[in-house]
């Protein structure tokens, strides 16, 4: 699953501009760069692991990767992801240029609540259309005394891609809100003086601005759906993730899910740098100009008001209103037995403690990694920081698969235990702490801590008299977000935790998949609570910035 | 340069815009000729801003009529939309293509004219930038999307070129090289221009004429040297240059100051005799040192001083308390803070105003002065500002 971090990454990198040429140049000492090479190496493991594991595999390697099947799986991984850019794109395009650039009623709260679907994990909204929608959904026990005794599937390419575009358009959505916002409102009135009607200019002008930054966020829906894992194995969509999972569950020879995973691997990384290259874009055209601060022209929608506001509705009808009734009304239904709270209490638990480990762990890796960034600023200063991006950027399934690998064939002790999930989640995460923390520190400089060392402090007492204050809030907000992220996630938990350890992820996919939609209830309905509370740090981190 | 039978560029009448409690521009009247440049000079806020953006169609007016090459495009029924007012605009950021090279950008309110190349490679030759033809603005400096943008409002021949503060986004060395080279190409093209700044400089130096705004109305309109030499009010005699303004007796066309009579030049209309200040720049003053020895009870003293690059004013102190700027000529030995000299006044011209005409009020009067308010007391606020909201 992808995070917030995507949308970060691109502004995050900050010029040590406080500090003068020859600190910039200061070695840095030696336990930090330990430190930090050894996150990276962390970070780096799973992939590396995976790479070695597929070269060492016998000859029979690329007769895997052509089988038959093999294709079949490329080929619809591809098709859907490839739709929900599509859709996404469609969705997200309008809604955006409605909720920021015209006079649609209730502006501001639509803006909000399109936002939301971003924090609900893909596989809530997967349980809840099929809980609603699927075999011994609520709308067939609705329909059953009609007569009605089976709809169409709502699995399958359509169905798959209906809910990932529901999970990803936001993705698109902030990207082109982000970008029509920094669009200099005086380049559609030159536009106009030159001799265009306005019309035209919006497609002359504001949409040609806007093409990269629609791109870059169509692509992070594409990535959304690559790694997606939680709605193909739900409705059942053969796609990579999907095909990775069943493979590794169901043989003992493991080579070709390790196969699988590296070439979801390789598509993930090919959409990942033209993402990147499409946001540089986007940034380069919103540093022409821009000086004036002049709110743009609000476009009348006029009579196109309803329709629009039909669309808005729509759309959070169905990626807010259907998983928000769905839960509701399977929680009254399973209300009468009793368990479903004892249940989503255990669950609850499990995902608190790995929360706030993973939260614990990354805040402390990320120490090092700020410090080398900010105060010491070199090649292999800046290597390190991109390594750790490298787990997160690719998807849970194949990190899970990589970490239980190498746990069973180095490490068997750690293998299954709560510990090492806890130290997957706190690396792979970590990058959602790294870019908070190195602007508190290059923003506050090494000025407070010399102090404190011509007064008598020593380096480390210094650094946490001093410096560790102005670094709280960036270590709260980061760990807070890595607590959010970590209770989300469902691949990792689903492989590497111990067996019977449930957290609300797995308890959600396990009883969604056997079909009690009832005891999924009770622990998509603390997710979602706990999607609103991530919502609304993301909306601040939006406002930010800027 | 106004042959009356020839139709004015831009004619704005009684021009009004209104945003809530507070009248951005509040009846303007300008007229400007073809070929001719206008600047209009204003301290931020004064609404010259919006009376471009009201001449573009970018804003509409609240009363008032704009004309456009002899054609009512505003007030009185008519409201041309921007795109049909022929008139370019050069936006204060550039507001250059992001997505368009520089020859692109150049020809884009070109579309569907068939000598679209030949025009856009005219452009590029008279901006200077034929190599940087294939170029994407954020690869420009910014002097270049200066250029670009100049060349981008003027491609489609509009009757007017309106420049917003155009060089404000420039480094200082730039600014003073571009100004000339945009001098140079609106007079190859011909073209008429208004552009509004804030900085004095610029509007002395680019324009034919200028026109000075404070509170969303014109003070004076006139060729610069007329402005500097007789400013027809006392916000334009502290805001154009420096001036220190004189407790003064008048008498027809002499005023009597401290320093003895001076020449008085100007329209005579509503100046009646009497109490008046009057106009005295730096550079009317004649500085001399005194010697130091018993306090002479008529010397000046230096309080401070200002070095401009080309000349040195000092800000001086009588015993009385008032307080001149005056301009030392290279003559003068470098005085320090403290020394004791003494003025004269030379034989010039210059303007008084009566006491109870209209004066600035003094935090908009600072606005180009070294220091709060040089010169006499500044009358109690005015009868005109008072009579607004």
């Amino acid at each position: 699953m992808l995070g917030v971090g995507s949308f970060r990454r691109a502004s995050g990198r900050l010029a040590p501009s406080s500090m003068r040429p020859s600190e910039a140049a200061a070695r840095a000492p030696w336990p930090l760069l330990l430190g930090g090479l050894l996150v990276a190496g962390l970070a780096l493991l799973p992939v590396g692991y995976l790479v070695v594991r597929a070269m060492g595999a016998d000859a029979g390697a690329l007769d895997l990767v052509l089988r038959p099947r093999t294709l079949v799986v490329a080929a619809s991984t591809v098709a859907l992801a490839l739709l929900v850019g599509a859709g996404t794109i469609a969705v997200g395009v309008p809604l955006a240029w409605l909720t920021t650039r015209t006079d649609l009623p209730g502006r501001r709260l639509w803006a909000i609540l399109v936002a939301v679907p971003l924090a609900i994990p893909s596989y809530v909204i997967g349980f809840a259309f099929l809980a609603a929608l699927g075999p011994r959904g609520a709308l067939q026990g609705l329909l059953e005394p009609l007569g009605v005794r089976q709809l169409p599937s709502i699995g399958g390419l359509f169905g798959t891609t209906l809910v990932l575009v529901l999970a990803a358009y936001p993705y698109v959505l902030l990207s082109t809100r982000a970008a029509l916002l920094r669009t200099d409102p005086s380049t559609e009135e030159a536009a106009r003086l030159l001799g265009d009607r306005r019309r035209t200019v919006f497609h002359r002008v504001t949409l040609p601005i806007l093409v990269p930054a629609i791109a870059a966020g169509g692509l992070l829906a594409v990535l959304y759906a690559l790694s997606d894992f939680g709605v193909v194995s739900l409705l059942q969509f053969d796609s990579f993730s999907r095909a990775i999972y069943v493979q590794y569950q169901a043989s003992f020879d493991r080579s070709l899910a390790a196969i699988l995973a590296l070439m979801l691997v390789a598509l993930t990384l090919g959409v990942t740098w033209a993402e990147a290259r499409l946001r540089r874009r986007a940034g380069a055209y919103a540093g022409v100009g821009r000086n004036t601060r002049r709110p743009p022209a609000v476009v009348p929608l006029g009579r196109w008001r309803w329709p629009a506001l039909a669309f808005c509705a729509a759309i959070v009808g169905l990626a807010l209103g259907v998983p928000t009734g769905t839960i509701a009304w399977w929680l009254v239904r399973g209300a009468g037995q009793g368990a479903t709270i004892e249940f989503a209490a255990d669950g609850a638990l499990n995902s608190l403690i790995l929360g706030a480990g993973a939260a614990i762990g990354s805040v402390l890796l990320v120490i090092p990694i700020g410090l080398l960034v900010a105060r010491y600023p070199s090649r292999v200063a800046s290597l390190i920081e991109r390594a750790t991006f490298t787990g997160y950027a690719l998807p849970g399934i194949v990190i899970a698969l990589a970490v239980v690998f190498i746990a069973t064939s180095t490490v068997p002790l750690l293998y299954q235990t709560v510990a090492l999930l806890v130290i997957a989640y706190a690396v792979r995460f970590l990058p959602q702490t790294v870019g908070g923390v190195r602007s508190a520190l290059v923003a506050y400089g090494p000025r407070l801590e010399e102090a404190g060392r011509t007064l008598g402090d020593g380096p480390i007492r210094a650094f946490l008299r001093l410096t560790v204050p102005f670094l709280r809030p960036a270590l709260v907000a980061g760990g807070a977000l890595v607590f959010l992220t970590t209770v989300k996630e469902l691949p990792m938990a689903l492989l590497l935790g111990p067996t019977g350890f449930d957290t609300l992820a797995t308890q959600i996919w396990d009883a969604a998949s056997e079909g009690f939609y009832a005891r999924a209830a009770g622990p998509a309905a603390i997710l979602l609570l706990l999607s609103a509370g991530s919502v609304a740090l993301l909306l601040r981190a939006e406002e930010a910035p800027r | 340069m106004s042959a009356p039978e020839r139709a004015s560029a831009v004619r704005v009448a009684d021009l009004r815009r209104v945003y809530g409690p507070i009248a951005a521009v509040d009846g303007v009247s300008l007229e400007v000729w073809p070929g001719e440049m206008l600047s209009v000079l204003g301290p931020s806020g004064c609404g010259k801003t919006t009376l471009l953006r009201l001449i573009a169609g970018l804003e509409a007016p609240d009363a008032g009529t704009v004309e456009i090459g002899g054609r009512r495009v505003a007030g009185g029924g008519a409201a041309v939309p921007p795109e049909r007012r022929r008139a370019g605009m050069v936006f204060q950021d550039f507001a250059l293509f992001p997505h368009l090279s520089v020859r692109d950008n150049i020809a884009y309110g070109l579309r569907g004219d068939p000598d679209r190349v030949v025009r856009v490679r005219e452009l590029l030759e008279l901006i200077d930038l034929v190599d940087a033809a294939a170029r994407m603005p954020h690869h420009l400096s910014g002097g270049m999307q200066q250029r670009v943008a100049l060349a981008r409002a003027l491609a489609p021949r509009p009757d007017v070129v309106l420049l917003d503060e155009p060089f404000s986004n420039l480094d200082a060395a730039l600014r003073t090289q571009l100004r000339g080279d945009v001098r140079d190409i609106l007079r190859a093209s011909a073209t008429a221009a208004i552009f509004v700044t804030h900085d004095q400089d610029e509007a002395l130096t680019l324009g034919d004429r200028m026109a000075v705004m404070v509170r969303g109305r014109v003070e004076q309109c006139a060729p610069p040297e007329v402005v500097y030499g007789e400013p027809a009010t006392p916000f334009v005699a502290t805001f154009v240059g420096i001036s220190n303004l004189l407790h003064a007796e008048r008498r027809g066309n002499v005023a009597v100051t401290r320093f003895g009579p001076v020449r008085l030049v100007g329209p005579r209309a509503d100046r009646a005799d009497g109490r008046s200040l009057a106009v005295i720049r730096p550079e009317h003053l004649d500085v001399a040192e005194v010697p130091d020895g018993p306090a002479d009870a008529g010397a000046w003293r230096v309080l401070g001083r200002r070095f401009t690059g080309a000349e040195i004013l000092y800000e001086v102190v009588a015993p009385d308390g008032e307080r001149l700027w005056v301009e030392a000529g290279p003559a003068v030995r470098r005085l320090r803070v403290g020394d004791s000299v003494s003025l004269h006044l030379r034989d010039v011209e210059t303007v008084a105003f009566s006491i109870g005409h209209p004066v600035a009020p003094s935090s908009a009067a600072g606005v180009a002065s070294p220091s709060s308010t040089p010169g006499a007391v500044v009358p109690t606020p005015s009868a005109r500002n008072a009579g607004r909201g």
